[in-house]
């Protein structure tokens, strides 16, 4: 049998599984109460945000190095997932603070280079939606990419660096444990999935484009 | 001084190294630009304006105004150096010179420096006016502080220059540049905003601290690291 449908079912019904753990089999968090429960969900979108924009900038080194249409697919694909991924962190995140902090938004260390590193990546984004399809726009957005992907550093170290009040390196239950580790097995199958389509969906996009102009040159 | 520049390039057959190179593009772009004034003149304007429109957005008391300062300075230093930047390659663009620009057998990273560079000079003398316009505007006393501004400014925008200019070769390839290149260019220097506002207010007695040194160590790493990058970058840039 072909993976691609194994993994949709694992994905389908690992989410299911981690809804659970998260909000039934986890005990309530003693401060933090129910809002805590964000947290199995908002900490495992944001590594595997950081993971699609790290694939995005090692793609567009290839890319760079080969000028393999490949890579340049592979690039833009996991930049998609990433921002997805970062639209997960971005949403859940306040939410979270509005329950624990009583606002939305804090201009915070790490709150403020992760919108940064997000920002990038959505301006990567509209550069290929509307920047045209000319090997030069690839080029530039392959260089965008690898001036971006290193804000990552700063997100990382932000909180411990600028004293940030967002938690940092949390002790955890072995109950917690388990429904974060089990939260981003899944999705990081998740990841893979959508990764796989988008990059084929790239794929087809330019056998498409090149099939076009293949007919208007024997002037079909 | 024009005719030792053209002794150096054009003289003998030999090509000119890479210091030469820098000060033939950058000498080519400062005659072009001394002839025509259009970007100077134009982007001297826009800083006064920009000068008005945040003297009348802001509250006006002495103590607001001392705060709001720092921002201002950085959001005109922001704005003033998109409209600079997305004009770099514009000229060689427009008389379909560019291609040739990057065939010569000048190092490509050669060009790119001198471009940064007159962008740097460019954005330079804009803030030498905007500065003590703003500084009077929003009636801020700078005595004592104005070399230790500029030396932050100075940084601040070098950093844009280093990260914006070869950012701008986009505007040749891709459509919808003009629009675009500025929401790529601004989120990837914000990290020289934030030290330059906070830094600049600690300067001003607005922000608590009394050490700006912190924020210029931070600027000068970023300055480095992205002039490093883009130099090793720019080749593959536009090699095609």
């Amino acid at each position: 049998m072909r993976p691609f449908p194994i993994f949709l079912a694992i994905a389908a019904l690992g989410l299911f599984g981690v809804h659970w753990l998260a909000f039934v089999f986890v005990p309530m968090e003693v401060t933090m109460g129910a809002s805590q429960r964000i947290f199995y969900f908002h900490l495992p979108s944001a590594w595997l945000c950081y993971l699609g924009f790290v694939v995005s900038f090692v793609a567009s080194i290839g890319y760079l190095l080969t000028r393999k249409p490949r890579w340049d697919a592979a690039a833009v694909a996991a930049a998609d997932v990433g921002l997805m991924f970062g639209v997960v962190v971005l949403v859940t995140g306040p939410l979270w603070a509005k329950a624990a902090w009583g606002v939305w938004w804090k201009w915070e260390p790490r709150l403020t280079t992760m919108a940064i590193l997000f920002l990038i990546f959505a301006g990567y984004r509209l550069l290929r939606a509307f920047g045209g399809e000319s090997p030069g726009v690839r080029v530039f957005a392959a260089v965008l990419a690898v001036f971006g992907a290193p804000q990552i550093y700063f997100v990382h170290i932000a909180v411990s660096r600028w004293q940030g009040d967002h938690p940092n390196n949390v002790v955890l239950e072995t109950d917690m444990r388990v429904a974060l580790y089990s939260n981003l097995a899944i999705l990081l199958v998740v990841f893979i999935l959508l990764l796989r389509l988008a990059y084929r969906v790239r794929l087809d996009a330019l056998t498409v484009s090149a099939l076009r102009r293949r007919l208007a040159r024997i002037g079909a | 001084m024009s005719g030792g520049m053209r002794g150096d390039g054009m003289g003998g057959l030999t090509a000119p190294g890479f210091l030469g190179t820098v000060r033939l593009v950058l000498a080519k772009d400062l005659r072009t630009e001394l002839r025509s004034k259009e970007l100077f003149a134009t982007l001297l304007l826009f800083g006064a304006v920009l000068t008005f429109v945040f003297a009348f957005g802001f509250a006006n008391d002495p103590v607001t105004n001392r705060k709001a300062l720092p921002g201002a300075l950085w959001a005109a230093l922001l704005f003033t150096g998109a409209l600079a930047v997305g004009r770099t390659f514009a000229r060689e663009a427009e008389a379909d010179a560019f291609t040739a620009l990057v065939l010569s057998p000048a190092d490509r990273s050669a060009v790119l420096l001198a471009k940064i560079l007159g962008n740097l000079l460019l954005q330079v003398t804009v803030l030498a006016l905007v500065l003590p316009l703003l500084a009077i505007m929003l009636r801020v006393d700078l005595d004592g502080v104005v070399g230790t501004l500029s030396l932050f400014l100075l940084l601040g925008a070098t950093g844009f220059a280093v990260v914006g200019t070869p950012l701008a070769v986009m505007a040749v390839s891709a459509r919808f540049a003009e629009v675009l290149l500025p929401v790529v260019v601004f989120p990837l220097v914000v990290p020289v905003l934030i030290a330059g506002v906070q830094g600049t207010g600690m300067v001003l007695g607005t922000v608590i601290g009394d050490d700006p040194s912190d924020y210029l160590t931070l600027m000068l790493a970023f300055d480095a690291f992205y002039a490093v990058g883009g130099l090793f970058l720019f080749d593959r840039m536009v090699s095609e």
